[in-house]
């Protein structure tokens, strides 16, 4: 069935398995990913673009910067290694796009941020090295919000921003939107996100792709521009659980630049895909099937349901996934969670506050060209010319409640609450509790895509985009968002799985389970719009 | 008139001699090394670097408390301390800020005249250096280094409880003293190895109250730990002499005009939103590796000292030279060893040709190529008769030379003494020959006799045996008019 497709949308397992028998160069796969972008991708965005024509609005506008001679040179070099009859790797051949919040040496690493729009990175990130070493060929950096700081990409000071390969006049979500729409709209076949509240999985939703993010410590943040330090992950943006599994089994593991990153074994996320779910317990939480949050004018706490279109796309793949065999356990607890976005705000600013203070215009990034009286001088007009309106947002927030003043108020407790939080996903996967989950079935996104400008400049509405997604972050809990299906004005619906610690596995299979059992549902035949145009 | 007395606390900055830095592969010590010659992403605070703990920094950590007698905290934690500075490329600190490794503890100071006293260490904690920076003002510019980045610290915090600028003196020259003794630091306040800021206020003498105090920043020599606190507390009693009162501010000691200038006012002080830094894990100290840790803690000096003096009988003052460096130590008790005893004798050759030849050479004892056993086997030829003591000074340095054993080297030059009384006797005749008038100025003044036995000493190339030379002299010289 794949083979049929065009080389760009074919999914990585079947780019690779060719790539290593000869049956397609690497260098073919990715002159087409490349031709794919040219046609597909529109002008790149620039610090400043001026007027946006009709022409380019209808364009996804996924890539920051493409690295297309290294890409083939890269190519090259992989096709003449299956000449030899040596073994590329895994990931031979497989175009991969990278998130700009990452440094890869060479390229620009811009985090999306004028502070950093002629920062070239003189050294590679772990996962994206260890990509790379798989045979996985980076064509370019996508797009993101401004240090990953948004749920819509639209904060990005690279302009056009993303657009949703399925709807131009929809966000693609955020922050990882470049990498969900470079994925959905084939201009690569794999993508690396990063996700410190959703912002792998949102994105995956929003554009009807796989986005894993991996247990905290999984993946080495090595490269990685931090945002929230205890919360970010990196992980994979992909087609299908089985490209997921592979891009996964590539980047994990111990890293001797990260203590953070855990020296735990890596299993072989493949070797378990096909299992099927019978016997898996799988819970269903009404704290997932609302969304509580406080009203941002009279700070009244609000209830509402999610759009039902949302609720049955999970109920449906919940019966899907019965049907296979596994075992639905209704009305698990997570009383914490409507928490997970208010602690969010306080533990993520004060970790952003604190990881934005090395971009000050003394040693890279950007440095005033205007005249200064002195070093603050210097440090105000640097800073305040290098970073837009989220980063100078998130400063504010966090130095506020990181204060010595109002410290125990806000950060200290943020922190306590996080452990409960935590706890609430401990008890149910629990092997000895009352639940005994193996995973929890949740929608990824209170709503699916919104229009481009909708939401933002309301930071706190913004925000409950990730409502559902950011309590893995506190827990430090895999999840992965996959497609289930269509709302009435064909934009993707994203499913949620979560999992506990270090158990990706279960998650992947899951998915691979439901691709699977859905492969002939006429949903799954749809296409981004901006591959019909 | 009231007689006030000082209350001097201490906080010190110490550079710990680990091969890397705190957090990255860098060489810890750039020491001579050209501007932004030994850094790296992780240093320099690059976009995506992470810290990444070294071991051996938290071991010098636990050593350093084991020898406070404090509390090491199995498990402790890193923080950021957050403000800016062009020297400070991630705009924090890495540091301990309330879980600190080394937890209470105290530490006996050694006074010169014979007291003990006695320091309360508050707490220890480790934390990575920041850069250098120099201010060109006529050029305009600020030029940074940044080799300095993320060298480990420890930094040191004492109770208030040294009361004169000589005690404060003193606890850095014992602290000093035991970083080297647990190879902690190098310890070389000239090369800022050590960096001191002293506390400092005063009070009614035997009151317990705590007065408002001043922290003077940059007293970086023993001298200007003295110097400076002296001059404060004389400021201070000049103040509350006068009727004012003694405000907290922050003072900077130049050392060139030795002179204090106040910096700012405490009350003006940066709110550094100190949290956890989520980069590292705690560093939690395993029972195992803190059994192994601890298993290395060497004897201290003053418990050394104290032995020395009751089991090898050595005197006060020569047992305080002898533990004064933990080396010199060791390359005694070899020494001792060596010889099967004996060390009144072993600590007079110490003390007066060893330790010349360290200072000549400038050399720690271990590094020494004249070892404990040549030592040893020096005094038993001396002892022995086979060579006089000045020959046996001066095989030290022909055994650093030539990296021969004494003994190959007295056969191979013919050091051996001359004793036999028909060899010193001809020689003596030599000497009588040869001066004449001397003989008789001897006469009016036998104190000559020295001169006599000196000359045949020459005769003999320094081999000849004095004492043996002696008695000689005053059988043949006629007897003296006195």
């Amino acid at each position: 069935m794949t083979l049929s497709l065009p080389l760009p949308d074919q999914p990585a397992h079947a780019i690779a398995e060719s790539v290593r028998t000869g049956a397609v160069s690497a260098r073919a796969v990715v002159e087409a990913t490349l031709a794919r972008i040219d046609a597909v991708d529109g002008r790149r965005p620039s610090t400043s673009p001026g007027p946006d024509d009709p022409e380019n609005s209808r364009r996804v506008h996924a890539y920051i910067s493409l690295q297309a001679e290294q890409a083939l040179e890269r190519a090259d070099a992989i096709d003449a290694q299956v000449a030899r009859g040596e073994d590329p790797g895994p990931l031979a051949g497989v175009p991969l796009s990278v998130k700009d919040i990452f440094c890869v040496a060479g390229t620009p690493s811009t985090a999306a941020s004028r502070m950093l729009e002629h920062f070239v990175a003189p050294y590679t990130a772990t996962p994206i090295a260890r990509l790379q070493a798989a045979g996985a060929i980076a064509i370019g950096k996508v797009n993101l919000d401004e240090y990953a700081y948004g749920s819509s990409t639209e904060s990005s000071a690279f302009q056009p921003a993303t657009r949703n390969p399925w709807n131009a006049n929809c966000v693609p979500g955020g922050s990882s939107g470049g990498s969900a729409a470079s994925v959905a709209a084939g201009e690569a076949t794999l993508s690396v996100g990063t996700d410190t509240a959703g912002s792998i999985r949102q994105p995956a939703a929003f554009c009807g792709v796989v986005g894993l993010k991996p247990t905290y410590g999984r993946v080495s943040r090595y490269g990685l521009i931090a945002f929230g330090s205890s919360l970010d992950c990196p992980g994979p943006v992909t087609r299908t659980a089985r490209d997921a599994a592979l891009a996964l089994q590539a980047m994990a593991g111990a890293d001797p630049h990260d203590s953070t990153a855990a020296a735990l074994p890596v299993p072989d996320y493949s070797r378990g895909l096909d299992q099927g779910v019978r016997g898996l317990r799988i819970g269903l939480s009404p704290d997932y099937f609302r969304i509580r949050y406080p009203d941002p004018t009279t700070g009244e706490i609000r209830d509402t349901e999610l759009p039902p279109e949302i609720v049955a796309a999970t109920r449906a793949a919940a019966e899907a996934l019965a049907r296979a065999g596994a075992e639905i356990v209704e009305d698990v607890p997570l009383p914490n969670t409507s928490f997970g976005i208010p602690v969010y705000f306080v533990i993520s600013r004060v970790e952003a506050a604190s990881n934005l203070h090395r971009f000050d215009g003394v040693k890279y990034g950007h440095r005033t060209q205007q005249t200064i009286r002195d070093l603050r001088d210097m440090y105000r007009k640097s800073r305040g010319e290098g970073f837009g309106r989220q980063p100078k947002l998130r400063i504010l927030m966090g130095m506020y409640v990181s204060g010595a003043q109002y410290a125990s108020q806000y950060y200290q407790r943020a922190l306590r609450v996080r452990t409960l939080i935590r706890r609430d996903f401990e008890s149910v996967f629990d092997p000895q509790g009352a639940y005994r989950l193996n995973a929890l079935l949740t929608p990824t996104t209170p709503t699916t895509a919104f229009e481009i400008g909708a939401v933002y400049g309301n930071s706190v509405l913004m925000q409950y985009a990730d409502l559902l997604a950011v309590n893995a972050n506190h827990a430090g809990i895999p999840a992965l968002s996959m497609p289930g299906g269509f709302d009435a004005g064909g934009l993707p619906i994203g499913v949620q799985l979560f999992g506990a610690d270090w158990d990706e596995a279960t998650l992947l299979r899951i998915a691979h389970t439901f691709e699977t059992l859905t492969a002939d549902a006429a949903w799954r035949s749809r296409r981004p719009l901006a591959l019909t145009q | 008139m009231l007689s006030f007395e000082a209350v001097i606390g201490l906080e010190i900055h110490i550079q710990l001699n680990t091969h890397t830095k705190i957090f990255c592969g860098c060489r810890a010590d750039s020491w001579g090394a050209p501007p932004n010659s030994n850094i790296c992403p992780v240093c320099c605070g690059l976009p995506g670097v992470l810290p990444v703990l070294n071991r051996i920094a938290v071991e010098k950590a636990v050593l350093l408390g084991a020898a406070l007698d404090a509390q090491v905290r199995d498990e402790s934690f890193f923080d950021r301390k957050n403000y800016f500075y062009p020297d400070l490329p991630k705009g924090y600190q890495i540091t301990q800020f309330d879980q600190a490794i080394v937890q209470g503890g105290h530490f006996d100071v050694p006074m010169p005249d014979g007291r003990i006293v006695p320091i309360s260490i508050t707490k220890a904690h480790l934390e990575e250096d920041a850069g250098k920076t120099r201010n060109d003002v006529a050029a305009g510019v600020r030029q940074i280094d940044m080799n300095r980045c993320g060298v480990p610290l420890i930094e040191l915090v004492t109770g208030p409880d040294l009361r004169s600028a000589e005690e404060a003196a003193q606890f850095l020259v014992r602290m000093r003293q035991l970083l080297r003794w647990l190879d902690i630091s190098e310890a070389n306040l000239e090369r800022g190895h050590l960096r001191c800021d002293a506390n400092v206020s005063i009070r009614e003498a035997g009151a317990t109250v705590l007065n408002p105090k001043t922290e003077i920043k940059n007293v970086n020599s023993i001298d200007a730990v003295r110097n400076a606190i002296e001059a404060e507390i004389a400021r201070q009693i000049g103040e509350v002499e006068a009727g004012r009162r003694v405000s907290a501010w922050t003072l900077d000691w130049d050392d060139e005009t030795q002179t204090l200038r106040k910096m700012r006012s405490k009350e003006t002080e940066a709110d550094y939103r100190y949290f956890r830094d989520p980069d590292l894990l705690s560093a939690r100290l395993t029972p195992e590796w803190k059994r192994a840790v601890l298993a290395t803690l060497p004897e201290l000096p003053l418990a050394r000292r104290s032995r020395f003096i009751v089991d090898y009988g050595l005197s006060a003052y020569d047992a305080s030279i002898l533990t004064e460096e933990r080396a010199l130590s060791d390359y005694f008790e070899a020494a001792v060893k060596a010889l099967g005893g004996n060390p009144k004798t072993v600590a007079n050759w110490m003390m007066n040709d060893i330790l010349r030849v360290l200072n000549e050479s400038n050399a720690t004892a271990s590094d020494l190529a004249f070892k404990p056993a040549h030592l040893a086997e020096t005094i038993r030829l001396v002892e022995a008769g086979t060579i006089n003591r000045a020959t046996g000074t001066a095989l030290i340095t022909k055994v650093i030379a030539t990296g021969r054993t004494p003994t190959e080297l007295i056969a191979a030059e013919g050091l051996a003494q001359i004793s036999g009384d028909d060899a010193l006797q001809a020689l003596a005749q030599a000497v009588l020959d040869e001066n004449p008038q001397q003989i008789e100025a001897y006469r009016k003044k036998p104190s000559l006799l020295k001169w006599f036995v000196g000359q045949a000493m020459r005769k003999s190339q320094g081999k000849a045996n004095a004492q043996a030379l002696e008695r000689i002299f005053l059988c043949v010289l006629p007897p003296a008019d006195v």
